[in-house]
């Protein structure tokens, strides 16, 4: 039995989801939001080392289910293997309202120019489809600053001479400098470099109503428990429901697109909260799933006229999968580091994003989020014995000793780094589940080589006794910063999604979540998405000529 | 016909007794039939050694004669789950339990109870949550069930509707309304090893002057991991004003206080909820003044200032919030130089620092 | 939450078998009983959800060894063997056979080098034996070294990190002071 039809159907409440209902919503169309999890609160997590969606070691917390989700991974030599949201390799990003940004770090960075034109700015690379994105920093910019202001970012960048310019400062200061950032800040200016304060969707000082962050041990991968972080669920999803005009429906699984004869979408099919399948009428269907679901809900939506699925007449859906290349480096210290401060991660330098010789790109760099004690088990240096007194006394003895600086190495995309549809296996609901191929670009590994050994050097200024690189291996990168299965570009033969997120050739289809980044910068992605489901969203109401609920 | 009846009726007698029966079994056993489920080993184990352990399972966690269809239910349900193997990995109790075992509670610790009663600490959910001064100026928020409700099993969302700065607001479940929100067992592990305590008075039972005691059960629930951590390992903050390390009593049961009366994460005296001594109180344990279950401190002034005393000044009546909340002197942070604004006089200073 | 693996304060537990006989005398109500008692594993030696009692000191000692006890306590006083018990009945039932194989493999690699169980060899004997599991064994001995990790520096809620031993030992306050700016009405 069909439902009430509304305006617009999203589809994934996370960040682009949130913001795209917020502004539809207030816009006046009548939204449903559909979301896979659940709402969670800080009830449902505990503060537990080992269930949390950052170490994983006894599951996702904040989903999907181990159980129900599964996926194909096909590695480097063409195995496949079917992995479970808490193995290495799935890729996963939290499934619940909010997504990613219920239980990130919370960083918040706006791209520079040249993230945007990576091709023009390095031509071509070899193996690579690097190209630039058909928008540019200026067309995002008004809509970051939206996005910091509504949301709520802190921080303070303006010792970064590198950053792209910006009209308005951040709404709020940074949180006082832990000991890590006493320490790393004068080593950057000894070598010449220009540290700063990581902008952050944290609250600083009370803003919106929320509170001040408590500066709390636990922070990516758990659940903010003073809301002082900041996503989607506690700013714009919330506002979109106080409307009255958006509807969340939590627990539902879209199966596909519904398509008329002529291809234009009439709505969503999805499994809801009790498994009973629902037809969504809708005259709008946006897409905000992350790059693996999003681009499965595209291929799975198959149609005589998309034989291989919605908006892949070009076979793009599905390629390009890129995440980030974590490049860093330990440093062991002669005196105490630790000072039960978090978030942990606090000062950055944005000298290595560009103009890196013989690169195309780069990293910022960043000292690291608090470990838990489980968490630096995998900071172990490789010459320290893996079990017995030696692996114990290290664990005692550098435990508060060390400082991690680390960096997201901008990828160079791979048209065969992809998701592709599963031929065997399903889901809970029998929907074929993802299946991931391919790998890193040697390029990319490169980059993260020169990253890790800036970050080396940055922690041998500031005093580190020893240090010890970690640099990504050759395997396929996603993770929860996944990104460009969806392109957008102008040319249909070589994109899957227009300027303004919206599918070629179906006019009634979005697109709007980090699978539509050409590239996926050099920073942490959030802000980006949110600024893009802005703009978006902006030029969607512009063009929107169906009836209102009310204008 | 007459036999299906009799056959039907008898199932559904044998149905409803099941689980009271299984019950009456397992309190036969005085707590150790409960072990056979090996989750409960712990529970047992604790309970059997700590200063409760002449009191049956059953008094605290109901029985086979237990007028609760919810109670027979619920044990119903955990004896499916175990068959399941769905084995839990932490045994607590409900919300809904908190005012019974409160009741408990009072049933031998009639005086600490009357004391906790009238005490701010027995505020219900109504008083903490439906504030309408704090509700506009603050956010609901989760981490507010860490020190109220830390029992509730729920996020702030499930307890108070709507989670806005607007209302007007309303328990979800109003039948929470005088549920407290920091009973008995907020404090005190009940399942706790250790010896009882001696009754004071009985020779030689008496703690030294520079001995601070702590109830074997004083233990404090963390609502996030749902564990108990005991008095003795809970972190003592080190203290600042400004740059200076404050001086900070040894004793260990403010352990406890500090969990909740907790100050920013820079550690300032006076920030967040702290509300450590300084100035002519620093050093002063709270228990020093802080009655432990009432929390109230009208009669101790006069255990350090005598009406007799050499400096002949009534504490009590000098302009602090010991006299009105209005005081610009919190008794807390009160220092000479707060009256003495033009230099504290020599014989003062020798007497009073 | 956590138990003393193999350890019964109360010597006079009855074994499940006469716990079933008595079921005639208390009827149908102990029907449920019955069948709960009869389906915990091991209850006479010891209350293993998984292991079996042998097993289990076997386990408990590899972990000795993984992460051993110096002037801090190790594995075996944290309960780890505890842990990957109960873990192995929930999150971890898809690495059971992997650790009946890998114990047999202890105890068969413990025999061919010093004819004995593995619980029986002294510390140093121990190690070698190891070493000689970590080489033809991989899957099993980094899982149990992944395991023994988890553990002991995870949380006690878990059933391992008893007493919270490794935070302790690193120092680490828990649970940590801290508030928050405070609502002043």
């Amino acid at each position: 039995m069909a439902l009430k039809r509304v305006n617009a159907v999203i589809v994934g409440a996370g960040a682009g989801g949130g913001v795209v209902a917020k502004e539809l919503a207030t816009a006046g169309l009548s939204v449903v939001l559909l979301e896979r999890g659940r709402w969670y609160s800080a009830a449902d997590c505990r503060k537990d080392d080992l269930y949390n969606q950052r170490t994983q070691a006894l599951g996702a917390r904040f989903g999907p289910d181990e159980e129900r989700d599964p996926r194909v991974l096909v590695d480097e030599r063409g195995r496949e293997a079917l992995v479970s949201p808490s193995d290495g390799g799935y890729s996963n990003n939290a499934a619940c309202v909010g997504g990613g940004t219920f239980c990130y770090g919370a960083m918040a960075w706006r791209f520079m120019e040249k993230d945007f034109r990576m091709r023009s700015t390095y031509g071509a690379v070899e193996g690579s489809t690097l190209d630039d994105w058909p928008i540019g920093y200026q067309d995002l910019e008004a809509y970051y600053e939206k996005a910091e202001w509504e949301m709520g970012v802190s921080g303070d960048d303006s010792n970064n001479p590198y950053k792209a310019p910006r009209r308005r400062p951040l709404p709020m200061p940074p949180l006082p400098p832990s000991k890590e950032h006493q320490v790393l800040q004068p080593a950057a200016k000894r070598l010449g470099l220009h540290p700063f304060d990581i902008p952050m969707l944290r609250n600083t000082v009370p803003y919106n109503g929320r509170r001040a962050c408590m500066r709390c041990r636990w922070c990516v991968g758990f659940a903010c428990e003073v809301s002082a972080r900041t996503g989607t669920h506690n700013t714009v999803i919330p506002t979109a429901l106080a409307t009255g005009n958006c509807e969340l429906r939590t627990g539902c699984m879209t199966k596909e697109i519904s398509l008329d004869s002529s291809a234009r979408a009439t709505g969503v099919a999805y499994f809801d909260a009790h498994d009973r399948l629902q037809e969504q009428p809708a005259d709008l269907v946006i897409v905000c799933g992350g790059a693996i679901e999003s681009a499965r809900l595209l291929l799975n939506t198959k149609h005589k006229l998309f034989p291989t699925g919605l908006g892949n007449r070009s076979d793009w859906v599905g390629r390009n999968l890129q995440g980030h290349s974590y490049s860093g480096a330990n440093g062991l210290f002669d005196f105490d580091m630790y000072d039960d401060l978090g978030p942990g991660a606090s000062i950055a330098i944005s000298d290595y994003n560009h103009g890196n010789p013989g690169l195309a790109g780069g990293a910022m760099l960043a000292n690291e989020f608090i470990r838990l004690p489980y968490q630096f088990m995998a900071q172990v240096p490789a010459w320290v014995a893996r079990w017995g007194e030696e692996h114990k006394e290290f664990v005692r003895s550098a435990y508060k000793r060390t400082i991690v600086v680390t960096g997201p190495v901008q990828e160079m995309p791979l048209f065969d780094a992809r998701v592709q549809l599963d031929p065997k296996v399903t889901d809970y609901w029998g929907i074929p589940v993802a299946r991931l191929s391919g790998g890193r670009h040697p390029h990319t590994i490169e980059i993260a080589r020169f990253i890790a050994g800036k970050a080396e050097a940055w922690l041998k200024e500031a005093g580190a006794v020893q240090t010890w690189k970690r640099i990504p291996g050759k395997s396929l990168s996603g993770g929860q910063h996944q990104a460009g299965t969806c392109r957008m570009g102008n040319d249909p033969k070589t994109s899957v999604v227009d300027k303004d997120c919206r599918i070629h050739d179906v006019d009634n289809v979005y697109v709007i979540d980090a699978s539509v980044h050409a590239t996926n910068g050099g920073f942490n992605p959030v802000l980006t998405i949110l600024a893009n489901a802005y703009r978006s969203s902006e030029a969607l109401v512009k063009t929107w000529k169906g009836s209102k609920v009310r204008s | 016909m007459k036999k299906i009846v009799l056959t039907a009726g008898l199932l559904i007698a044998a149905c409803l007794l099941m689980t009271p029966g299984a019950t009456l079994y397992f309190e036969l056993g005085d707590g150790t039939r409960c072990t056979t489920c090996h989750e409960m080993q712990p529970l047992y184990d604790t309970w059997h050694s700590s200063s409760h352990r002449n009191i049956a399972c059953g008094k605290c966690h109901g029985d086979a004669f237990t007028v609760d269809v919810a109670f027979h239910m619920n044990n119903a349900h955990r004896a499916y789950s175990h068959l399941r193997g769905d084995l839990p990995e932490q045994i607590g109790f409900a919300n809904k339990y908190v005012l019974e075992i409160d009741q408990q509670c009072r049933s031998c610790h009639r005086e600490e109870y009357a004391k906790w009663e009238s005490g701010p600490h027995s505020a219900g959910f109504a008083r903490i949550f439906l504030d309408k001064k704090h509700n506009t100026a603050n956010m609901l928020m989760d981490d507010c069930l860490r020190c109220h409700g830390m029992y509730y099993e729920g996020g702030i969302a499930d307890l108070v509707q709507p989670v806005s700065r607007t209302g007007p607001w309303r328990l979800a479940q109003p039948e929470l309304a005088n549920m407290p929100s920091m009973p008995c067992a907020t404090c005190h592990q009940v399942h706790r090893q250790g010896e009882p305590m001696q009754k004071s008075g009985v020779e030689g039972s008496r703690p030294g002057p520079t001995q601070e005691v702590a109830r074997p059960s004083l233990a404090l629930f963390d609502r996030r991991t749902q564990l108990y951590v005991p008095v003795a390992d809970l972190p003592m903050p080190a203290m600042k004003e400004g740059e200076r390390a404050v001086k900070m009593s040894k004793d260990q049961r403010q352990a406890l206080c500090y969990q909740c009366h907790a100050p920013i994460a820079a550690m300032q005296v006076g920030s967040g909820d702290d509300r450590t001594g300084l100035g002519v109180h620093e050093g002063i344990s709270c228990l020093a003044c802080h009655d432990q279950h009432g929390e109230k401190t009208r009669a101790s002034c006069a255990t350090c200032h005598p009406k007799m005393s050499n400096c002949g000044l009534d504490v009590e009546k000098m302009d602090t919030t010991f006299v009105s909340a209005d005081s610009k002197h919190n008794v807390h942070w009160v220092k000479c130089a707060d009256c003495h604004t033009k230099g504290v006089p020599k014989k003062r200073q020798e007497t009073n620092q | 939450m956590w138990r003393r693996p193999g350890m019964r304060t109360d010597s006079s537990h009855s074994p499940p078998a006469a716990q079933v006989g008595r079921r005639v005398f208390l009827g149908v109500g102990l029907a449920a009983v019955g069948a709960t008692v009869s389906c915990t594993r091991g209850t006479a030696g010891g209350t293993w959800r998984f292991f079996t009692p042998a097993q289990a000191q076997t386990v408990d000692a590899i972990c000795a060894q993984l992460i051993p006890a110096d002037q801090d306590p190790g594995a075996k006083e944290a309960g780890v063997v505890n842990f990957i018990d109960l873990q192995l009945s929930k999150r971890f039932k898809k690495y059971r056979a992997v650790y009946q194989q890998g114990i047999d493999a202890v105890d068969a690699a413990s025999r061919s080098k010093f004819g004995t169980r593995f619980v029986e060899l002294t510390g140093e004997r121990q190690v070698e034996v190891l070493n000689v599991v970590e080489e033809n064994s991989p899957v099993f001995f980094d899982l149990i070294v992944t395991h023994a990790r988890q553990g002991f520096y995870g949380d006690p809620r878990h059933g391992g990190n008893r007493n919270m031993v490794s935070w302790k030992m690193l120092g680490l306050p828990f649970p940590p002071v801290r508030g928050r700016e405070h609502y002043k009405g």
